[in-house]
């Protein structure tokens, strides 16, 4: 599957970036990884940590009337003047094809362009050193880390199987392991997580 | 199909990694393994760097990251395999080591490092690295492993080397554990272990060791007659080959307490029969609480010796009359002479202190292996004949009573002491042959050894003495408690069986150094079979599944005799060129 275009650069920094994009396009889910170029041969990783949806005065008087025809809701989610507003936390980027899972040299530029990444890509990017990235997702204090890493390991963790590598989510998630064992609450509550997001875990491995 | 291991690839395998520890309380090792294929008492080695450390493990301990990670049963909450990454990382188990030796080992045989440092060891600018008392300590992460068979083989020696003696083999691995003979008859040494722990098997096996071994004589006061002869296992009913049975008259005699004694029907080499110039005051006062004598008997007997000489006073005293009157020409009764009562008037002595050692003393002199003259010097036939290099079992037959054994063997140390001094002065001053090493074999010893005792016998002074005189004592006991602790820290080899009382448990382990560290480990040895070894006379405590006294102990013994003889060496000695 081949990268996707699904928006634009709003604002960014260091550590992240928000991206808008139209309702109509195909946007990633929570927890997907995307990815942008910051040139020629530098790409930013990032996963999807929020999805917001903002509202207009017009979307406010409709939501304060009655009888709202269907045509009239479809009108506004489709042609909505503020876009769908992505939250990416960076987690790494590539500089010619070399993956490093230090934050990106630069942020984005506004109105750069965002994809979904590739099973390949997730692969590669994932697969590379030795889990440094989860330490941006750990490090993230107003994320619902928890999820989040479920998410990813979900997305991720499928990717991976698809090319037979049932191992890598055994790793990663030994590798959070390690990296929370002496937080008891926040460990517990990935761990929660993760098995509701990965029921299959045990028969997998 | 994966190739299986050998046992010394598994060995070799870590099985966890040093994460904390000290000297002085001890070493731990995270365990990387399951808890149950270490278990306490192993012998580890940790290899740090160019060094390789050694010790025993002596407890395991169940830990946590987080006290709540253990609290908690999150494998009912968890997925199964997420549940078990999870114990994984968090909760784990640490082992308890006790560093005791150290080995400098060099850099990688691989590296260039190692020429140099060889060459410098080849060059006498290094002494030859061998193992010494733990001073440092490994790194963090340090890898640790379980012992393979040539570690043990460098610290304990190689079995196959003469003096070494496999007393059994180590728990996990079965990997054989020697004691160096030479230095086990260099100081007195015990064995101790509750009743049936298999006490008596073990000393035959480490007697069977001297012997076979030859370098030192071997006198065994054998209270219960089991070592000599063949005997039955009161547990199994199967046959135990008895001393003599197995190396022959030649080399084991066997002496019968008493003139007419047999022993389970079979006449022994010679009967040791005492005179009555053999028993002195010394020999009496030991007996002071078997025959419960008053305070006033070492007076008494001092006057004894004083009217009749060392050598008299014992029959006079035993002629003398009691209740023996006559009347003077006043018609008074006074004491008739030759009775206890006119002795003691005339010599200055309480009559009634004389007369109740008298009394007293008449266990002793109805013993019937006192006598006045006897036939031979049995004493002085007994000494010579381990002068040559026998080695004697000297049997109690029916005799068996604490008087007995308490009496003569007391006797018989006490002249051997005094003939093992002889000779020890005379090889100094005038270039005589070297004294033959002698071992003692005492069984119940705390009855010769206890507090009260101990200040008196010629046991404690061997104890005391080391190899000074060139005879050392090995003491069986059951209740090492009993044994003055004097005696007990002089002890250098201990081979521990189980003990159940903590006070045994506490004495065995008296004048040692990580005494605190062992206690468990012998208060939960298994009843049978499993000893620890401890003691000056060993490198470093280990524990031990000690072997079997049984046919193949005794076709091993004599395999390895037969490998003594060296054919070809033989031929070209005759038949030089």
């Amino acid at each position: 599957m081949s990268e996707i275009h699904i928006g634009r650069l709003l604002r960014a920094n260091t550590r992240g970036c928000v991206a808008g994009c139209q309702i109509n396009q195909p946007f990633p889910a929570f927890g997907s990884m995307v990815s942008i170029p910051l040139d020629e041969n530098t790409k930013a990783y990032g996963l999807v940590t929020d999805i917001h949806i903002d509202d207009d005065g017009l979307v406010r008087q409709l939501a304060a009337s009655d009888n709202l025809p269907e045509e009239i809701i479809q009108d506004n989610r489709l042609n909505r003047n503020v876009p769908v507003e992505l939250s990416v936390l960076f987690i790494g980027s590539s500089d010619n094809g070399r993956v490093s899972h230090l934050l990106p040299p630069r942020p984005p530029l506004s109105l750069d362009r965002m994809f979904t990444c590739s099973e390949e890509e997730i692969r590669t990017f994932t697969s590379s050193g030795r889990f440094g990235y989860l330490r941006h997702i750990l490090g993230a204090l107003d994320l619902p880390a928890p999820d989040l890493l479920a998410a990813h390991l979900m997305q991720a963790g499928k990717a991976h199987a698809a090319n037979d590598n049932t191992a890598w989510a055994k790793d990663a998630i030994q590798e959070i392991i390690t990296l929370l064992r002496d937080d008891h609450a926040v460990l517990t509550a990935v761990l929660g997580a993760i098995a509701d997001a990965y029921p299959g875990f045990a028969a997998e491995n | 199909m994966a190739e299986s291991k050998t046992s010394t690839e598994i060995s070799l395998q870590p099985v966890g990694y040093v994460v904390s520890g000290g000297l002085k309380e001890n070493l731990n090792v995270r365990l990387t393994v399951p808890a149950q294929e270490v278990q306490e008492g192993s012998f580890i080695v940790i290899e740090s760097s160019d060094w390789q450390f050694y010790g025993i493990a002596t407890d395991l301990q169940l830990g946590a990251t987080d006290p709540r990670f253990a609290d908690e049963q999150s494998e009912t909450r968890l997925p199964s395999a997420l549940a078990a990454l999870l114990h994984g990382q968090t909760l784990f188990t640490n082992l308890v080591v006790m560093p005791a030796l150290m080995l400098e080992r060099g850099p990688d045989p691989s590296s260039p490092l190692y020429s140099v440092w060889r060459a410098s060891i080849d060059s006498g600018d290094k002494e030859e690295p061998r193992p010494m008392p733990v001073k440092t300590l490994p790194a963090h992460h340090a890898q640790a492993r379980l012992a393979a068979s040539q570690d043990i083989a460098e610290i304990f020696g190689d079995p196959e080397e003469p003096g070494n003696f496999s007393v059994g083999t180590t728990r996990e691995q079965n990997h054989p554990v020697c004691l160096n003979l030479e230095k086990f008859v260099q100081r007195s040494s015990g064995i101790f272990g509750a009743t049936g722990t298999g006490k008596s098997f073990l000393t035959r096996i480490l007697l069977a060791g001297l012997i076979d071994h030859d370098k030192a004589s071997v006198l065994v006061y054998d209270m219960h007659n089991e070592y000599g002869l063949d005997d039955t296992a009161s547990d199994t009913g199967k046959n135990v080959v008895g001393l003599r049975t197995a190396f022959g008259r030649a080399k084991v005699q066997i002496v019968g307490l008493g003139g007419d004694t047999k022993i389970r029907e079979t006449v022994p080499d010679f009967n040791l029969v005492l005179g009555y110039r053999d028993i002195t005051a010394a020999d009496i006062e030991l007996l002071t609480r078997e025959l419960n004598l008053k305070e006033t008997t070492p007076t008494t007997l001092d006057a004894l010796v004083t009217s009749f000489g060392q050598e008299g006073w014992f029959k006079a005293f035993k002629n003398m009359k009691t209740d023996s009157w006559i009347e003077d020409e006043n018609g008074k009764k006074i004491p008739a002479p030759g009775s206890v009562a006119y002795w003691a008037n005339s010599s200055g002595v309480n009559v009634m202190a004389a007369e109740g050692l008298h009394s007293k003393l008449k266990r002793v002199f109805n013993l019937d292996y006192i006598i006045e003259v006897p036939p031979s010097d049995t004493i002085r036939d007994i000494i010579e004949a381990l002068k040559k290099g026998k080695h004697i079992v000297l049997s109690f037959g029916r005799h068996e009573t604490d008087l007995d054994y308490l009496l003569v063997s007391n006797l018989l140390t006490r002249r051997i002491r005094d003939e093992w001094e002889k000779l020890t002065n005379t090889f100094r001053s005038q270039s005589a042959p070297e004294p033959r090493p002698l071992v003692i074999a005492v069984e119940e010893a705390h009855k010769l050894l206890n507090r009260e005792m101990a200040a008196q016998t010629t046991f404690s002074t061997i104890a005391r003495e080391m190899r000074k005189y060139y005879v050392t004592l090995l003491v069986i006991d059951q209740r090492p408690s009993q044994i003055y602790d004097e005696v007990m820290s002089q002890l250098g080899t201990r081979v521990c069986g189980w003990l159940g009382d903590d006070d045994d448990v506490a004495a065995a382990l008296s004048g040692l150094a990580s005494r605190d560290a062992l206690r468990g480990m012998l208060a939960r040895l298994q009843p049978k079979e499993e000893v620890l070894l401890l003691g000056w006379g060993v490198p470093m405590p280990i524990l031990v599944r000690s072997r079997r006294y049984d046919d193949q102990f005794w076709k091993e013994i004599k395999s390895a005799k037969k490998g003594d003889f060296d054919r070809d060496k033989t031929i070209s000695t005759m038949w030089p060129g």
